[in-house]
C-alpha cells in the first residue's frame, strides 16, 4: 500500500518536472478516452430513448413496409426498388382479411410542406400524415385539444387536419386553433385537434406535423404511382404477436398473389426488430468512435513510453541508489509499469469525465435521456489501464536493467 | 588463508570491453578480509580501487576469481542474490552521499529496510534510531537538500547502518566535505568500528586513509602494498 502510495506520488512528481510534455502526453490520452467514452455514452444515451420509445409505443406492435426501415450497405436496393407498392386497395383488402377484432391501420407520409394561417405560415419543413381512425391507438401518439379522427373524416374524405405543436406555435401564436382554417398547397383543412407535444427524437421535432385522414393524404399529397402506406398491425398481447405477424404475412402473400416459391415482396417488422437494426446503426457509432479513440490511444501510447523513458533516464541515480540499498529488479520495474499506469489513470478519467460532459449534452440537444454509462466508464478505465502497462514496460525494463555502479555515478 | 575471514577473494580480474580494446581494471587480486578490520583501499585514479569496492560490495560482479564473503561464494551470483546481499549485508557511504532529495530523511535512512520487506513501524522506530545514532535525532524531517554536507554524510551513514550489515563501504565519504567535517565524519567511522564494525574506506588521500588500521595500496589493477597502519588517527 505505502509503496503505490509512493508510486503515485512519484508519478505526479514526474508530471510536475516535466509539464509540458506531460501535458501533450497526457492530451492525447484524454483525447483516446474521450472518443471512447464519447461515443460510448452517446450511444447508450440513444439505446436508451429508442428502447423508451419502443416500450412506449407496446412491444405488440408490428409493421408492414414495402422496403425494410433501415438499411445498412444498400446492396439490395434493386430488389426493394422493384416491389410493388402498398396502396390504398391493398391496404383495404389486408384490413378486411384481418378482421375487426384486431387493431389495423394504415399510415403515409410526405414531408416539405408550408401550412399557412392567413398570413402566417411554416417554414416548408413540415411532414403530412395521412392515416386513419386507429392511428392514435397504435402510435404514441395523443391529441390534446379536440378529437382525433373517425372512421367518418376517412370514409367521407373530410377536410378536417390535427396539427402538432410546432405547427401551432409557427401559425396560432395566440389563439386557439381549433375550428381554424390552414391551408397546405392552397387547400384549406378545418383544424378538429391538437397533438400533445412530445419533443424531440435524435435531434428531430416529433411536433411538427399535420395529421389528415389516409383518403384525403392519398387524393391530394400522393400519386397513384407512389402512395406507399405503412399498415400497423397491434396485436392485443404479446402471445398472439407471432400467430398474427403468420397471419399478416399469409394475408399479404394473397392479395399479392404470390406463389409458394416465391419470397415475401414486403417487409414485416415489430418494434423490436426495428429496435435491434437502430442498435445495429448505433453499433456502427460505437465502433467507430471505440476505433478511432483506439488510434488516439495509439499515439499517446508511444508518447508515454517516450517520457517514461526520459523519466527513467533523469532518475538514474535515484535508481542506482535504489539497487546500490537492495531493490531487486522486478521491485524497480513494478514501480515504474505502476507509475505509468497512474500517469495513464489520470489521463483515462480526465478522459471520461469530458466524455460523460460531451455525451450527456449532445444527449440533451439531441433529446435523448442523459445516462452515465458505467459499462463504458469501465472500459475506459480499462484500456488506460492496459494502456499504462504496456506502454511502462519497456522503459520499466530499462530502469531494471541498469548498471549500477554506472547509475549510481550518472550526473 | 583464515577460514573465519569475512571476505576472502581469489583472482579476481575485472575487464571492461571498451570497444576494441580491453581495459584490465583489475588483475588476479587476491586478498582476505577478517571481521571488524579497519581497511583503506589506496591508489590513484584509474588504480581499480572503486572497481574492487563495487565488487567487495556486490555492485558488480568479477570477470573471472572467485569471491567468498562470509564463506558464501558470491561471484557467480545472479543480479537477484546480489540485490539481496547488497540489502542484508552490505551499507555504503558515498562521495556524493547518494541521498534521494524529495525523501526526508526518515524516508531515506528506511529505504533498504523497505526492500527487506521490514513493517512500516519498526521501519520508522530503526530509521529513528539509526539517525539518532548519528546525530541527527534534530533533522528526522528535513529533507537532504535542508541539510549540510556532513549532516547528508550523516544521513547516508544511519542508511548505511540500518540493516546491521556485516561490513561498510565509505567510498571517498570526505571527498564534498571541508576538513573539519570530514574529520567529524571520520571520527564516526572510527566509533562504529570500535563497536565492532568491519569498515573498508576507499580514497586516494593519505590524511583519510590514516584513520585505517590497515592499508592496502592499488597501481594498475595490482596490489602493490598491503601493511598495517602503526600509526593511526584516533588511537
Amino acid at each position: 500500500m505505502e509503496r503505490l502510495l509512493d508510486t503515485i506520488r512519484q508519478a505526479f512528481d514526474s508530471i510536475r518536472s516535466q509539464k509540458l510534455r506531460a501535458f501533450f502526453t497526457l492530451l492525447s490520452i484524454v483525447i483516446g478516452v474521450f472518443a471512447i467514452m464519447f461515443a460510448g455514452s452517446l450511444v447508450t444515451s440513444i439505446d436508451t430513448t429508442v428502447q423508451g420509445q419502443i416500450d412506449a409505443l407496446g412491444e405488440n406492435t408490428f409493421f408492414i413496409f414495402r422496403i425494410p426501415n433501415i438499411m445498412l450497405g444498400g446492396g439490395d436496393w434493386h430488389k426493394y426498388a422493384r416491389r410493388p407498392l402498398i396502396n390504398q386497395k391493398v391496404y383495404n383488402s389486408f384490413r378486411d382479411k384481418m378482421g375487426s377484432n384486431v387493431l389495423v391501420t394504415g399510415m403515409a407520409k410526405s414531408a416539405g410542406y408550408v401550412v399557412k394561417h392567413n398570413i402566417l405560415a411554416t417554414d416548408p419543413d413540415v411532414t403530412l400524415v395521412g392515416t386513419d381512425e386507429n392511428y392514435f391507438l397504435t402510435s404514441n401518439y395523443d391529441v390534446q385539444d379536440g378529437r382525433a379522427l373517425t372512421k367518418t373524416d376517412i370514409e367521407y374524405k373530410k377536410d378536417v387536419a390535427i396539427i402538432g405543436n410546432d405547427v401551432i406555435v409557427k401559425i396560432f401564436p395566440r389563439e386557439n386553433p381549433i375550428g381554424k382554417t390552414i391551408k397546405i398547397n392552397n387547400r384549406p383543412y378545418t383544424v378538429i385537434g391538437t397533438l400533445k407535444p412530445k419533443g424531440a427524437l435524435l435531434g428531430q421535432s416529433q411536433d411538427n406535423l399535420v395529421i389528415l385522414p389516409l383518403s384525403q393524404f392519398l387524393t391530394y399529397f400522393a400519386s397513384d404511382w407512389w402512395s406507399d402506406i405503412t399498415i400497423i398491425v397491434r396485436a392485443p398481447d404479446k402471445i398472439s404477436l407471432s400467430y398474427l405477424i403468420d397471419e399478416a404475412v399469409g394475408s399479404m402473400r394473397i392479395i399479392r398473389n404470390l406463389e409458394p416459391w416465391e419470397e415475401n415482396d414486403f417487409e414485416i417488422e415489430t418494434n423490436q426488430s426495428l429496435a435491434d437494426q437502430f442498435g445495429s446503426l448505433t453499433g456502427f457509432l460505437s465502433y467507430f468512435g471505440f476505433f478511432s479513440g483506439l488510434i488516439a490511444l495509439l499515439a499517446a501510447g508511444v508518447g508515454i513510453t517516450n517520457i517514461m523513458l526520459i523519466t527513467v533516464k533523469e532518475r538514474t541515480r535515484e535508481i542506482g541508489i535504489r539497487k546500490a540499498v537492495g531493490a531487486k529488479k522486478r521491485w524497480i520495474v513494478s514501480h515504474f509499469i505502476f507509475e505509468t499506469i497512474t500517469l495513464t489513470m489520470i489521463g483515462g478519467s480526465v478522459g471520461i469525465f469530458f466524455g460523460i460532459l460531451a455525451g450527456g449534452l449532445l444527449g440533451i440537444l439531441a433529446g435523448t435521456s442523459f445516462v452515465l454509462s458505467i459499462k463504458w466508464i469501465i472500459i475506459s478505465l480499462s484500456i488506460s489501464l492496459v494502456l499504462g502497462l504496456i506502454s511502462g514496460v519497456f522503459p520499466a525494463y530499462r530502469a531494471a536493467s541498469l548498471d549500477p555502479v554506472e547509475a549510481l555515478r550518472y550526473e | 588463508m583464515d577460514n573465519n575471514a569475512l571476505i576472502k577473494i581469489d583472482k579476481i580480474t575485472k575487464v571492461y570491453n571498451m570497444g576494441m580494446t580491453e581495459v584490465y581494471a583489475l588483475r588476479e587480486i587476491t586478498m582476505d578480509v577478517k571481521r571488524n578490520e579497519y581497511l583503506a583501499i589506496m591508489g590513484p585514479s584509474g588504480s581499480g580501487k572503486t572497481t574492487l569496492m563495487s565488487i567487495l560490495g556486490c555492485l558488480d560482479s568479477p570477470t573471472s576469481g572467485q569471491y567468498f564473503l562470509e564463506n558464501e561464494e558470491v561471484g557467480s551470483m545472479n543480479d537477484n542474490q546480489l540485490a539481496e546481499i547488497r540489502n542484508k549485508r552490505v551499507g555504503f557511504v558515498f562521495q556524493t552521499f547518494n541521498l534521494m532529495p524529495r525523501a526526508n530523511c526518515i524516508k531515506n535512512v528506511e529505504l533498504p529496510l523497505i526492500y527487506a520487506g521490514v513493517p512500516q513501524e519498526e521501519r520508522i522506530e530503526r530509521a529513528i534510531k539509526a539517525l539518532e545514532s548519528v546525530g541527527l535525532g534534530d533533522r528526522m524531517h528535513h529533507k537532504p537538500p535542508e541539510l549540510s554536507g556532513g549532516q547528508r554524510q550523516r544521513v547516508a551513514i544511519a542508511r548505511a547502518l540500518i540493516n546491521n550489515p556485516s561490513l561498510i563501504f565509505a567510498d571517498e565519504p570526505t571527498g564534498n566535505l571541508d576538513t573539519k567535517t570530514g574529520e567529524e565524519i571520520m571520527h564516526l567511522f572510527y566509533e562504529l568500528w570500535k563497536n565492532g564494525n568491519t569498515i573498508i574506506l576507499v580514497t586516494h588521500e593519505e590524511d583519510i586513509a590514516r584513520h585505517a588500521r590497515r592499508i592496502i595500496k592499488l597501481r594498475d589493477g595490482l596490489i602493490i602494498d598491503d601493511y598495517i597502519n602503526q600509526n593511526p588517527i584516533y588511537a
